[in-house]
This record gives structure tokens, C-alpha cells and sequence, in this order.
């Protein structure tokens, strides 16, 4: 530790690299916290958990009694046991007294990614509301189809305000804030859509997982979905080339190294975007020529075959994508976990170490900032893995019923999870000083024989 | 180091391994100082722990939650490996997981739960700060579960707040009678001494009085010598007696006064003294000075008081105790509730006539305790006969009261007596606002009266004396199952001797036999039962001799039928011995039965209690009645003695006829 800041001071290390690497070694520890918790005010389990997007310090959750509540990270409202316990208390609670409230259990609940003065819930009442935050009333409600289980905003969006809603209904629709309309009803799922994400690289790709085991990228600018993947085409020998890059990635210094040596690999490639498309397409055909060309010449109608093709045995659960969208993580109700390259829409086969997943519920995965870990809720408790060799870093265990959603706050690299069991458990690295922890005379030894 | 690896495991699975309610303590001892010195040994205590505490046993799991909770208590190190898994821990050994239910013995089960949370409970007091994981387990059981902990720590705290509020509250009481006693402490204590001087005066002039009268001279010393020591004595004695002061017309107003005073003294001040005293000890003030020096007066004035009390003792050997007397008569008066008398004893022995008093009183004494006697009776309903005291007093109406049957108590008794029309609008209830007419003369006619208040009566049975069956039980004993013919088990019922041994040859008419008899036993019993009653009626201790005649004679009678009935068995028999010959009797099988069940009985349950045997659901008797009545051949074998009873019954009618 000590020798690291030497380096750094004498500048033989980048910022940046001293950055990841003191957060990866805390990232590695991670637990438990025993001096950070949250009084949840739900009564129901916890569906879903969101730190906002633009300061990085208030979560919003989202819970079976129809409630959603905001939590301010930083600051606790009181303490216990002498300032050894921080207990943050809900900042405001929506819920069915409000008005306009939902009725039924509140399966997601997100952030307007532009400030915190908006959030979107969903609910399996079928209504998806927009509240504002300050007064925290109700100013817009989507009334749709079905039961929601999943809504989404694109964290990039620049030109679109649309919120993806993932229901019972095989549509996907995409709900218009400025208009109060649905803009888009996508259809090609044959079955309810568990979970929509937008992409992180991409402003107009959605990607959704049904019930019907299919995941299916969408180009909302175009008719019909563009990709489905297939967990039967796999991508071994992409996979060397994977390992060394993440390896780079946690040893070279620089990060405009690795991000330009990455870059050809990226999937806005092959979509939209056409003075970069034309570049990168002899690139990635020379890699792999066949498949993109099948691709590029079905694209705005599959052949039936490939529409059919499915990701999971099961409904897909939970989807996430890495930081740099080049990868997505799905998990499914068959309890496994698979990365696909965005790019080539290969199934990547690592093997990631899962026991067992919900399979009834939506989950809700968390990458790190770096896409060197995943956390995965696995029934009770939540597990580390890391994401290009699919081992279990570490499991965390502290719930007693089954947890439904975490969330990776990186900025203070804390790990935040909600489970049944109506809690919401703060994960945090170790304190480096063990002197903060008075644990002095009630916490020792105590042999009366 | 691993020698002594081994040995915590092995000690804690010894300790574990065992039937008890708690844990050896020289075990516990042993594992607590084998692992008080290594964190190895820790850390191979807790991974033995949670292995145990997965058995499939809920006496193991109890115990090893038992040794669990005084290492948590005591180790860091062990606290911390422990609460990594609590939730596992907390599943076993509560069993709120309804996949995971607790396992096999349901009554250990249900103390292990009862057990792991109060251990969780104070786990979470003691070390809840320090571990979010405990937090977080008790939360979950208390808050999401709601499972409800004995709140020891609560209960406590509260126990002690309401002590200190009553302490704080007689504390109060105390300071408030202080300041009232600051108050009035002059007042009182002239007042006790005015009484003081009063006696004194008294006593002066009595004494002063008394100095007056000669004295007969005492010069004999002398003849001490040749006197025996109690005629010495005796005379001492009589001197003595002279030496005070007697009460006679003179000084009599002044003997009353001092009773009077002596009374106040002893009655009054004294006893005020003594609170006030008890008050100035207990008190807690803010300076004690005053009180202090207020203790040390009362302290002296009641030494003061004490000494003038016992001067007017010896002043007057009778002073005290007519006080006594007289007290002792007014308290009792004071007590006896409605009474006319007690005014006029009271004037009676008014110390007004005290030459007269001790005669007086003792005779109103008398007179008051049978008036007690007689006032007592009416009051306090003796039900029946047999009362000694007041019978002599009132014999007509213990007569009577012989005489009355006893009713039980009802409605009827209401409106016993009386033959009356009942008015029937006689309520003084608000009819007016009623439709229709009312007919406030209406009257219900005094035959329908009794007519509705008849008193019920219920039809007790008699009760029928069975005979148990008497038969041998392998475990030792005898059947004392009762079945007027049959027992399901054992067959036709047969007397039997002490032992349970037939007492005759056990065949087939016989039997039937016996079963005659047994019905004219119950016959003559129902006749004997008669008797009883009339016996009863008669006289009590009567009654428990004729039962025991009954009993002989009902004895007598059996065995003088069943001499009679051998003579008919003989013949019986050298006919039956063909039959049996073909067919075997039901004893002899029933007896080959008993023989098995027995052997492997015993086997059962010479082996000493194990874990494994609380497993082992417990045979119940009605497993066991089960198994004998399911048994096809024992069934059988009774439908067969059925039948042949009924014929044998035919047979019976017609004895002669083979």
C-alpha cells in the first residue's frame, strides 16, 4: 500500500492506473458493512435498487408493498452505539397512500439518467409512473398491457427520452416522457419480456430477454429486431484473444492504449453510425467474415430459423451489460449465466460457477466499473465472479431470504443488495485502519475459567 | 498440536453424545480450557460445532448449541467464525426455514428452538454492535418472522425502574411524615411528659398514702436458720406482697386515674414512639444533624417512659394485669359483630366496681361464651347430625335436622314452602308503551307454580362392580382391564389367585361358570348396596364394617358356589377331555402368545436410553391394543370363545345333558 503512494508520488505509476488498482484491491474485500446500514421502511421484498446517475448518492428502491423509497448514500441521518453505527433513513417513501400510487408491487424503479428530478417505477399494477422527485407526486402514468417487470432508460440518450418497458405482453413498448405516448411497440418475442436494457455504447439499441428463453437486440430507429442470440453459436476462439485483453487491461498503464486497441471490437461497428460502420467492417469481417455478412444481409427480416434461436433454456432473468458495451451478461432460469460479444453475437462459453438463480423473478445483476467482476444474487446470497474466467470471486452472504437486485456503486465502491427479506444490506470494503473500529472492551476475550 | 486437535473433537462429540438436558459440565470445562489456549483449537471447535449442529438430531444440535453459546460468550475468535454462518446456524437450530423443519425428538426440538432464541437474544444485546450479521438475524426473526423472544433484557430493566420508583415513593412518604414530625416534635414530647409527671404525682401520693399504714414488723432473722428454705421463701414472698401498694376506698380515685394514664402511656405514646423512630432511621435527609439529635430524644424519653412503666408495675402487682384483663375483654367484645351484650359487659366491668371485678368478669365471661355458643348456631348452618356442642341446647332441631333429607340445590328451593298465587305483571317493568292490553291482576295459580319449580332429579346409576381380569401382563402385574365377560386380551374372565394363576382349570363350561356366578355376584351386590345406603343413613361408622361383612360374605358365597360347581366340573371335565383332545384351547395358545411377546419385549427394554432411542417413536398402549386387536389370530380366537360361551350358556341351562 504504502510503496504503491510512494510510486505514485515519485510518479512511477499512471493516476489512473493507481486508481484501479486501489480499487480492485478493495473491490476484493469486500463485506459486510458493520457501520453503514439502511432502515428500510418496505414491507415487502425488494424488487429493485438504483444509485442515481449523475451525483452518485441517492438510491432509489423499489418494493413488493407497492412503495419506493430514496436513500441519500453519503450522508446517514443518526447514528447508534456512539457513532459507531450509521443509519441512513429513508429520505422520502412513495406508496400506496400516495396519490396516484401504485397498487401492487413496484418491480422496478430507476432514475431519469439526466438529474435526480425525475424516477420511473413499474409495477405489476401495469402502470409505469414518472414521479418528480421533489414533490413526489405523480406527473405521468403509462397505463400497459400487463403486469411490468422491468423498466429501463438509456444512460446516454442525448436525443430520446424513452423508457423501455419489459411486461407479460410479448411487446415491448417504449414509452415517450416528452410526449406521454408510447413512441415504439416492438414486437418478435413469443412470450412475456422479463427484462429490457438499453445499451451502454449505443443510444438507440435495446436489448431485451423474454420468458421465451430468446434475447433480441433492437435498432429503434429501424423495424424489427437486428440480432438474436444464439446460445448455440459460440465463439471459442474469440476467446483468447479476450483473456490477454483483460490482463492488459489490469497491467498496461494506459488506458488510451487498451481502449484504442479495443476499439475495432466494438459492436457500434456493425450497426448504425455509418462514416464509423464503413471503417470497421473490413476489420470485423476479416475476423468473422461469414457470420456478418449472413447478418448483414437478413438484417431488417431474420430468417425464421434464426428468429427462433434461443439464449437460455427458460426465461432469461436478468441482462447487463459491461461499461464499454462490448459484452453482455444474461442470466436465465436454467441457473446459468452467459457473456456474450455484442459484436459477433457469440455466445463466449465461459463458465461461470453458479449454484442456483431465481428463476421466477426478474433479477438484477452489477458489473464493476472496470467489467472485471459481476455480482450475481444466487438465491440468498450474492456472488463475485469474475467475468472472463467465470470463477466466484468471492460469496457474500448475509441475507436470509432470496436477494432480487444489487447495485455497484463505484464511485465509493460499495455493493448494495435487496432481498426478500425486506432488508437492504451495505457492502463495503474493509476499513484500512483497524484503530476507527472501537471494538476495544466489550468485543474481546473474556474467560471468566 | 494435532494430539490435542483431536481432543477437542473428541471432547465435544463426547459431550454432545449424550441423553442429558444439559451439557457435563466437567466436559464443558475441558473444551473451554483446551481451547482457551490455541486459536487451532478454535477454530476446529466451531467447524466441529456446525457439523454437529447439522445432524439430523435435535438432542445433538441442543447440545452443541448449548457448548456454542458459552464459547460465543467467551472467544473472540469464535464469535467471528461463528457469525459468518449465523443464518445457517440460526436455520438449524430455530428451524424457520420451512424446507429445513427441526428434526426428529418434537419435544427437544421445540427447547432447542426455544433455546436459540434467547441465545440470539443476548448474543444480540452483548456483541449485536459489533456484528451486523447478528443484527441482522435478530431483526429478521423478530421483525420479518415475528418470532417473540423472552425479552430478558427489557423484562429486567423494567423490574428494576419499577423497584426504584417504589422506593422513591415510600422515600417520599418517609420525608413527609419527617417534616410533620419536625412539625409537632415540642407538642409531642410535652405532651408525654405531662403524662410522665402525671403518673409520678400518682404514684407519690399513693405511695405517700400507703407510707401512712403500719407495717408489721419483721425481726426474725433469727430463726432462719431453722426454717426450710421454701417456708423462707414463701414468706420472702408474702412481704413482698405487703410492700405494695393496695388498692382500697381511699386511694381508689387515684388508682383509676392511674390506670387511666398507664393505659395512655402503653397504648398511645409508646407505640407512637416507636414509629417515630422507625421513621427517623429510614429516612434519608439532606442533613442529618437535626434528626440525629430529634433520635437521641425520642431514644431518651422512651427510656424514660419505659422506666415509669415499669415503676407502676411494681407499684401495683394488680395494675397491670386487670389492664390486661380488661383489654382482653373489650378486644374480644369488639370482635364478636352484632351483639347487644357488649355494652352492658363493658359497663359491667367498668373499673367503676373493681372489688367486685374479678368475680364479675370472670362470670360474664362464662355468660358471654354461651351466648356465643347459642348465637353460633343459627349463623353457621351445620348440614347434618352429628354435632356434639350445640345439640344438647336445641335437640328439636337437631332432631330435625336428622331427619331432613338432603336436597340439592335449585330453582325450586326458591319458592319452597309457600302454596301462593304469584302475581304475574308484578315486576314494576314499563308495560304501558306494550300493545294490546295488560292485565296487571294477572296471576300465575299456585299449581303451576309448583308445577314449573319441580325439583329435577337425576337417575344415578348404581354402580356395578366389575372384577378386572386379573390375568399375568408380561411386564409384571395384572391385567386390570374390566370387561363383564370377555377380556379382549386374556379371554373369558377366570378368578384368579394373587398371582394371576387361574384357580381352576381353565375349560370351557367352566369359565362359563364362572361367568354365572359373576352375575350373581353383581345381583347380590346391587341388594348389599341397599343395605348400604340404609346403613348409611344410620350411622356412618357403621357403614365401613358392613362393607367389609359384605365383602366376606360376598366372598364366603363365591367360594361355597364354586365347591358346588366343582362337583358338576368333575363330571364335566372327563366329558370335555375328549373334546379338547381335537381341538386346542384358546389358553394354551394365548399362553404361547404372551411367552414371544414377552421374550422380545425384553429385549426392548433392557437397552439403555441412547439418542437413537429418542428417536424411535414410543409404542403407546393404543399401539400395543392395536397390534393385539388387528392380530387375526387372537381375533379369531375370540369370535371361537364366543361361540362356545353361548353354547356353553345352553349347556348350562341343561347340565345333565351330554
Amino acid at each position: 500500500m504504502w510503496r504503491e503512494i510512494r510510486d505514485r508520488e515519485a510518479g512511477q505509476t499512471r493516476p489512473s492506473s493507481f486508481k484501479s488498482r486501489v480499487e480492485s484491491s478493495r473491490i476484493a474485500d469486500i463485506q459486510l458493512s458493520n457501520y453503514k446500514e439502511f432502515v428500510s421502511p418496505h414491507r415487502g421484498s425488494i424488487n429493485s435498487l438504483q444509485v442515481d446517475l449523475t451525483e452518485g448518492r441517492y438510491l432509489l428502491s423499489g418494493a413488493s408493498d407497492a412503495s419506493a423509497a430514496v436513500f441519500d448514500v453519503q450522508r446517514a441521518v443518526d447514528y447508534e452505539a456512539g457513532g459507531l453505527i450509521a443509519k441512513h433513513k429513508f429520505l422520502f417513501s412513495v406508496d400506496k397512500q400516495c396519490e396516484n400510487g401504485h397498487k401492487y408491487a413496484v418491480s422496478s424503479a430507476v432514475w431519469y439518467p439526466i438529474d435526480t428530478g425525475l424516477f420511473v417505477t413499474g409495477s405489476y399494477d401495469q402502470c409505469v409512473k414518472v414521479w418528480d422527485t421533489n414533490t413526489t407526486q405523480v406527473v405521468m402514468n403509462f397505463k400497459l398491457p400487463g403486469k411490468v417487470y422491468k423498466t429501463a432508460m438509456s444512460s446516454l440518450a442525448s436525443s430520446h427520452m424513452l423508457i423501455a418497458t419489459g411486461t407479460e405482453d410479448v411487446q415491448i413498448r417504449l414509452c415517450d416522457i416528452a410526449s406521454g405516448a408510447f413512441a415504439h411497440t416492438l414486437s418478435g418475442h413469443r412470450d412475456g419480456v422479463m427484462t429490457v436494457e438499453w445499451s451502454t455504447s449505443n443510444e438507440w439499441v435495446l436489448i431485451s430477454g423474454g420468458c421465451d428463453g430468446a434475447i433480441r437486440l433492437w435498432d429503434i430507429r429501424r423495424a424489427g429486431c437486428f440480432l438474436v442470440l444464439d446460445q448455440n453459436r459460440t465463439q471459442l476462439g474469440r476467446r483468447p484473444p479476450v483473456l490477454p485483453r483483460t490482463s492488459m487491461n489490469k497491467v498496461s498503464t494506459s488506458g488510451a492504449l487498451s481502449s484504442s486497441q479495443h476499439s475495432f471490437v466494438k459492436p457500434r461497428a456493425i450497426q448504425k453510425k455509418p462514416n464509423n460502420g464503413n471503417g470497421i467492417k473490413p476489420s470485423s469481417l476479416s475476423r468473422t467474415p461469414s457470420k456478418v455478412s449472413v447478418k448483414q444481409r437478413l438484417h431488417p427480416g431474420l430468417l425464421s430459423c434464426q428468429d427462433r434461436a434461443t439464449a437460455h433454456y427458460g426465461a432469461v432473468t436478468s441482462l447487463g451489460m459491461t461499461q464499454d458495451g462490448t459484452y453482455l451478461l444474461s442470466a436465465g432460469s436454467d441457473s446459468r449465466i452467459r457473456l456474450w460479444d455484442v459484436d459477433s453475437g457469440c455466445n463466449t462459453l465461459v463458465n461461470f460457477e453458479t449454484v442456483r438463480l431465481q428463476t421466477s423473478k426478474t433479477i438484477q445483476l452489477a458489473t464493476t466499473h472496470d467489467s472485471t467482476l459481476v455480482f450475481v444474487p444466487c438465491m440468498s446470497s450474492v456472488k463475485a465472479f469474475d467475468i472472463w474466467s467465470g470463477r466466484t470471486i468471492t460469496t457474500l452472504r448475509g441475507h436470509y431470504e432470496y436477494v432480487n437486485c444489487c447495485w455497484f456503486n463505484s464511485q465509493d465502491q460499495e455493493l448494495y443488495t435487496g432481498g426478500n427479506d425486506r432488508q437492504i444490506l451495505v457492502w463495503t470494503p474493509s476499513r484500512l485502519s483497524p484503530n476507527d473500529d472501537p471494538e476495544s472492551t466489550e468485543d474481546r476475550d473474556n474467560w471468566s475459567d | 498440536m494435532e494430539e490435542s486437535g483431536g481432543k477437542v473433537r473428541a471432547l465435544i462429540e463426547k459431550a454432545t453424545n449424550s441423553t442429558a438436558s444439559h451439557v457435563d459440565s466437567r466436559l464443558l470445562k475441558a473444551i473451554k480450557t483446551v481451547v482457551r489456549y490455541s486459536d487451532s483449537e478454535v477454530r476446529l471447535a466451531a467447524q466441529t460445532l456446525m457439523d454437529l449442529m447439522k445432524r439430523d438430531h435435535s438432542q445433538i444440535r441442543y447440545l452443541s448449541l448449548i457448548i456454542i453459546d458459552e464459547l460465543f460468550m467467551r472467544s473472540k475468535l469464535f464469535r467471528t467464525l461463528i457469525v459468518e454462518n449465523l443464518d445457517q446456524l440460526l436455520s438449524l437450530s430455530v428451524g424457520f426455514r420451512r424446507n429445513l423443519p427441526l428434526p426428529a425428538p418434537p419435544a427437544v426440538a421445540s427447547v432447542l428452538r426455544t433455546k436459540a432464541i434467547e441465545f440470539l437474544e443476548k448474543w444480540n444485546n452483548s456483541f449485536g454492535i459489533h456484528y451486523r450479521k447478528i443484527r441482522l438475524g435478530f431483526d429478521y426473526l423478530k421483525n420479518i418472522l415475528r418470532f417473540q423472544f423472552p425479552n430478558l433484557q427489557a423484562n429486567a430493566a423494567r423490574i428494576q425502574q419499577e423497584r426504584r420508583e417504589r422506593a422513591m415513593k415510600s422515600m417520599e412518604i418517609l420525608r413527609n411524615k419527617f417534616e410533620m414530625l419536625t412539625k409537632n416534635f415540642t407538642l409531642i414530647k410535652e405532651e408525654i411528659h405531662s403524662t410522665v409527671d402525671e403518673i409520678n404525682e400518682c404514684l407519690e401520693i399513693a405511695r405517700s398514702k400507703e407510707e401512712n399504714l403500719p407495717f408489721g414488723t419483721l425481726d426474725d432473722e433469727d430463726f432462719d436458720e431453722f426454717r426450710p428454705s421454701e417456708l423462707q421463701q414463701l414468706r420472702i414472698d408474702s412481704l413482698k406482697e405487703a410492700e405494695k401498694i393496695r388498692e382500697n376506698s381511699e386511694n381508689k380515685v387515684v388508682f383509676d386515674a392511674l390506670r387511666e394514664l398507664y393505659k395512655l402511656l402503653v397504648t398511645k405514646h409508646l407505640v407512637s414512639l416507636k414509629e417515630w423512630i422507625s421513621v427517623l432511621i429510614r429516612v434519608e435527609m439532606a442533613d442529618n444533624s437535626s434528626r440525629d439529635s430529634m433520635l437521641k430524644d425520642f431514644i431518651d424519653i422512651r427510656n424514660s417512659l419505659l422506666s415509669v412503666k415499669k415503676k407502676c408495675m411494681e407499684s401495683g402487682c394488680s395494675l397491670p394485669e386487670t389492664e390486661k384483663h380488661l383489654k382482653d375483654e373489650e378486644e374480644e367484645d369488639f370482635w364478636e359483630e352484632g351483639k347487644v351484650e357488649p355494652s352492658e359487659i363493658d359497663s359491667s366491668s367498668t373499673p367503676a366496681e373493681p372489688s367486685k371485678k374479678s368475680l364479675a368478669s370472670t362470670s360474664e365471661e362464662v355468660k358471654i361464651h354461651t351466648h356465643k355458643h347459642n348465637y353460633e348456631n343459627p349463623k353457621i348452618k351445620k348440614p347434618l347430625v352429628g354435632q356434639h356442642g350445640s345439640t344438647d341446647s336445641n335437640p328439636l332441631r337437631s332432631k330435625l335436622m336428622a331427619e331432613a333429607p338432603i336436597m340439592n340445590w335449585g330453582s325450586y328451593l326458591d319458592n319452597w314452602g309457600p302454596k301462593r298465587d304469584v302475581m304475574a305483571n308484578y315486576r314494576g317493568l314499563e308495560l304501558e308503551s306494550h300493545w294490546g292490553r295488560v292485565d296487571y291482576d294477572a296471576v300465575i295459580p299456585a299449581e303451576k307454580i309448583a308445577e314449573l319449580s319441580l325439583p329435577a332429579m337425576l337417575y344415578k346409576e348404581e354402580q356395578v362392580e366389575i372384577q378386572p381380569c386379573n390375568a399375568p401382563l408380561r411386564k409384571g402385574g395384572l391385567c386390570q382391564r374390566r370387561d363383564l365377560k370377555v377380556c379382549p386380551f386374556h379371554g373369558v374372565i377366570v378368578p384368579r389367585d394373587g398371582e394371576g394363576n387361574p384357580l381352576h382349570q381353565s375349560n370351557v363350561p367352566n369359565n362359563t361358570n364362572n361367568q354365572n356366578t359373576m352375575v350373581d355376584d353383581i345381583n347380590f351386590n346391587l341388594g348389599d348396596n341397599l343395605v348400604e345406603k340404609l346403613a348409611e343413613k344410620a350411622v356412618k361408622n357403621v357403614r365401613n364394617r358392613d362393607q367389609e361383612e359384605s365383602r366376606k360374605r360376598k366372598f364366603d358365597k363365591r367360594l361355597e358356589k364354586r365347591a358346588k360347581l366343582a362337583k358338576i366340573r368333575e363330571h364335566n371335565e372327563s366329558v370335555l377331555r375328549h373334546a379338547a383332545l381335537a381341538s386346542t384351547s384358546h389358553s394354551a395358545v394365548s399362553g404361547e402368545e404372551a411367552e414371544a411377546a414377552s421374550e422380545e419385549g425384553h429385549l426392548f427394554r433392557e437397552k439403555k436410553e441412547t439418542l437413537a432411542s429418542m428417536l424411535r417413536k414410543k409404542v403407546t398402549s393404543k399401539d400395543r391394543l392395536s397390534k393385539r386387536l388387528l392380530n387375526t389370530r387372537a381375533s379369531d380366537a375370540t369370535i371361537r370363545q364366543l361361540t362356545i360361551g353361548e353354547d356353553a350358556t345352553y349347556r348350562e341351562a341343561f347340565p345333565n345333558q351330554w
